[in-house]
């Protein structure tokens, strides 16, 4: 096995350049080196420069998120030697504007987030002093699957749809708001019905799947839209046919 | 000179893990206009990657589960140097807290009865843990996240602090970056809540992630707030020690929770060997006691791995030192040949697939490898109990970068529910304080904020003689402290230390750093390394001090505990860039307190 692999890393500096450029760097193919390991190699022994975002090292925190090889990954979980012998393209995610080097702006989802109100919604609230309301581990099972969610923004980045019209919802925010609508504790699906419905909510999905696969938390959003248009189907059609006090 | 940006809340809440969400929930709630700057992306925060749970005596499986067996096993746990206090507010407040979670959204793994279900951990007698598999961390982020976003909280992601402004003794206001575009920014406040977390990084094996430089330690230092008990440093006896890559990545005591136990390279459970008499009442001394306590607390002890983190870790030294390691320098900690591949799947997903997508290890099949990491301080800032406030007029403090609540040693799961009780108490009292002020608040002058921005871009000016690269600079740091100020200290080492971090101060007078201001980590670096400069001077200066053995603090020259230190904290201070330290007394117990401890 080489030594080394080389790293093709797209650089864009906005005060010097107006397009991103590519710059190689050689760092040492350790046995069991992450991308990120690599790209860390190069900002402390190479480069003092590149700009890229990471923390926990340990695939939770979701910040690390680039493009590999075309392909959206968590550079932390991206292993150096399954692209051996390389080189590596590292670039930053798609669909997204980029800030600087591989850093891109996220605030977009940030904005969309309370739309879909992921949080525990009561027509009546009941004090803490009562305890907790009661959920079986069965019932849990039901929505779990959805909240594992780390905001890593890889299925933004591999959603066609959200390329061509920034204003869907997106994947991983229709999966947050399927989360609460599953959760028997919850009683707010209908609001977010209202929100989901719209064209931008789950009508834009074409289900293309790219998002379920590319998820490094088996969070499966595409089967979370597909679940929910079903759902959707049934509730508008009821509220057609229904008066309004009895949907 | 340029205009700044500014902006003038209420109050200022400066990181954005739990105990600052928390703090900034409470102080909207009180009506404060607020604002949360945190130095990553919104929900990236330590907190994310906490696994365990929360520790709350809610009793849901074992109804004889108290506040007051709580507070017991916490104080126990610190070796009694905790802020009886807080401890006792901690032990109360925190099922309400968790119950709170809930109503805001979070989901926790259940009891067949619908209850929120508790897992064991280390220390407490009772199985006491809030948790959703193991990955607590994340449930609770996100839910705080969510719950700060839907209230309208103004977030400055990616904005670093670098200096508390004071007036006259007082909070005026705080300077800073965005990481961004390097443009500084002006908040005028008259009450901060520090909430930046730890301090691990001046640390070469950690589990700790870039942004635990000791931001707040050394803001609330240099703005006249003192620290306590910074020499104890808890190292997590189990962090990953293979790959090289993913050294110090910690590895959950859930795991030793579920039934896990450690083995050294013969084969021998070796915690036995260990018992110390402080905790000899309460714990196994056969094989067949411990395996029989998970399902019958009542007439079994519980097993020595679950005894507090310090003693853990400093056995897995002992083993490692003696050459009973394994293969890469640690000990093995094995669940596969004691615990079913489904139960371990169920229970322990995240570290299932820690290990086999970072380490090509399966943990249903063969055991970990696993050594003691840096993990968490439990100095910080001296706040008072009730409300969170430090020695500085309009400065708070809450969660890791607070001192106090957890003495010379924390309990596992003790950390997620210090953020709640505290930081909701610090958000609180921080609105309260900035309320009470009305028109007459403490004014941020000129000359400070001239001053702070000078000061932060003195890494860009050519120093002369020798350029410092400040990553060379940090990994020298870590190499020393790694070296002459873990887990097992002496004299010698320790005064070695001081003269090291001595020639590392003088160095990072010499740091030069390339490029523009734009995002630039080596920049951002600099700045953090002064911090880190600092803090590791407080818990060199502590530990040279402390001439006993305890909690996270283990003196091979002084190797037990002392009654004399036992009756005492350490307060560091700095001024002028020079610090001292001075003996304080414990505050005394309330004698119904006390009693709890008699009882034994």
């Amino acid at each position: 096995m080489a030594d080394s692999i080389t790293l093709q890393v797209t650089r864009y500096r906005p005060e010097e350049e107006s397009e991103p450029t590519i710059q190689e760097y050689d760092v040492p193919l350790g046995r069991q080196w992450s991308v990120l390991d690599g790209l860390n190699y190069v900002k402390d022994q190479i480069d003092g420069t590149l700009s890229f975002r990471w923390s926990c090292r340990m695939g939770i925190c979701g910040s690390c998120g680039m493009t590999v090889n075309g392909e959206p990954k968590l550079t932390c979980g991206a292993f150096l030697t399954d692209y051996a012998p390389g080189p590596v393209r590292v670039e930053p995610l798609a669909n997204f504007p980029v800030i600087r080097d591989l850093v891109v702006e996220i605030g977009d989802f940030i904005r969309k987030l309370p739309s879909v109100q992921p949080w525990i919604v009561r027509e009546e609230e009941r004090p803490v002093s009562e305890g907790e309301y009661l959920q079986t581990p069965e019932e849990l099972d039901d929505y779990q699957q959805y909240s594992m969610c780390i905001n890593c923004m890889l299925c933004y980045a591999a959603c066609p749809v959200y390329g061509l019209d920034p204003e869907f919802m997106g994947p991983a925010a229709i999966a947050l708001a399927q989360r609460y609508n599953l959760d028997s504790r919850d009683e707010g699906s209908r609001e977010r019905l209202d929100v989901l419905i719209e064209h931008e909510g789950i009508w834009g999905c074409t289900f293309v799947g790219e998002c379920t696969a590319v998820c490094p938390k088996g969070v499966d959003p595409a089967g979370a839209i597909q679940r929910y248009k079903l759902t959707a189907a049934t509730e508008t059609l009821k509220s057609f046919l229904l008066p309004r006090g009895a949907r | 000179m340029a205009e700044f940006e500014r902006h003038s809340y209420d109050v200022v809440v400066i990181g954005a893990g739990g105990a600052g969400l928390r703090a900034a929930i409470a102080a909207h709630d009180a009506g404060a206009r607020t604002a949360i700057i945190c130095k990553s992306l919104l929900g990236k925060a330590h907190t994310v990657m906490a696994e365990g749970g929360a520790a709350a005596a809610m009793g849901n499986l074992w109804p004889d589960d108290s506040w007051r067996v709580h507070f017991r096993d916490t104080m126990r746990g610190g070796k009694m140097l905790n802020n009886w206090r807080m401890a006792q507010l901690h032990a109360q407040e925190a099922p309400e807290r968790v119950l709170e979670l809930e109503e805001w959204g979070a989901l926790f793994d259940r009891t067949p009865d619908g209850l929120i279900s508790q897992r064991d951990f280390g220390g407490h007698r009772y199985a006491r843990l809030a948790h959703v598999g193991d990955r607590t961390g994340l449930e609770m982020i996100r839910t705080l996240q969510q719950r700060a976003v839907a209230l309208g909280i103004d977030v400055f992601m990616e904005c670093t602090v670098t200096e508390v402004l004071t007036d006259d003794g007082a909070v005026a206001g705080a300077f800073g970056y965005w990481r961004e575009s390097g443009r500084f920014i002006v908040f005028e406040t008259p009450s901060i809540v520090l909430a930046t977390g730890g301090i691990g990084k001046v640390y070469e094996v950690t589990s700790n992630s870039w942004e635990y430089t000791g931001d707040g330690h050394a803001l609330g230092l240099r703005a006249g707030a003192p620290l306590i008990n910074m020499e104890f440093v808890q190292f997590h006896p189990t962090g990953m020690v293979w790959p090289p890559s993913v050294r110090g990545i910690l590895v959950t005591e859930s795991v030793r929770g579920d039934g896990g136990v450690l083995k050294n390279s013969e084969g021998e459970r070796f915690m036995f060997n260990y018992i110390p008499d402080f905790f000899k009442a309460e714990t196994a001394d056969t094989e067949e006691e411990a395996d029989g306590w998970y399902d019958d607390k009542k007439n079994n002890r519980r097993p020595p791995e679950l005894l507090p983190r310090d003693e853990v870790a400093r056995a897995i030294n002992s083993e490692i030192k003696a050459g009973r390691g394994s293969p890469h320098g640690g000990v093995f900690l094995d669940i596969a040949s004691r615990r079913s591949p489904e139960f371990i799947q169920r229970r322990l997903p995240s570290m299932y697939h820690q290990f086999k997508e970072l380490a090509d290890v399966d943990i249903t099949a063969e055991p970990m490898e696993i050594g003691p990491t840096c993990h968490y301080v439990m100095g910080g800032v001296e706040v008072d109990a009730d409300t969170g406030a430090s020695a500085v007029t309009g400065l708070y403090a809450a969660g890791e970068v607070s001192g106090g609540m957890h003495g010379s040693n924390r309990l596992g799961g003790n950390s997620l529910s210090d953020l709640l009780v505290f930081g909701r108490r610090a958000g609180l009292n921080a609105a309260y304080y900035a309320g009470r002020l009305s028109e007459s608040r403490p004014q941020v002058s000129e000359r400070d904020v001239t001053a702070a921005g000078k000061a932060a871009l003195a890494p860009f000016s050519d120093a002369g003689r020798v350029d410092e690269n400040p990553y060379t600079l940090q990994k020298d740091l870590q190499a020393t402290m790694q070296r002459l100020v873990g887990i097992i200290r002496t004299r010698e080492e320790l005064t070695q230390a001081l003269v090291e971090l001595e020639t590392l101060k003088e160095r990072a007078k010499h740091i030069q750093v390339e490029g523009h201001r734009q995002y630039n980590p080596g920049w951002h670096l600099a700045l953090d390394l002064a911090n880190m400069l600092l803090v590791a001077e407080c818990v060199a200066t502590a530990a040279l001090e402390r001439e006993e053995s305890r909690g996270g603090h283990t003196r091979d020259d002084f190797p037990l505990p002392s009654e004399d230190w036992g009756s005492k904290n350490l307060v560091l201070t700095e001024k002028d860039g020079v610090v001292s330290l001075k003996h304080q007394p414990l505050q005394t117990m309330p004698g119904e307190l006390q009693q709890l401890f008699e009882e034994e």
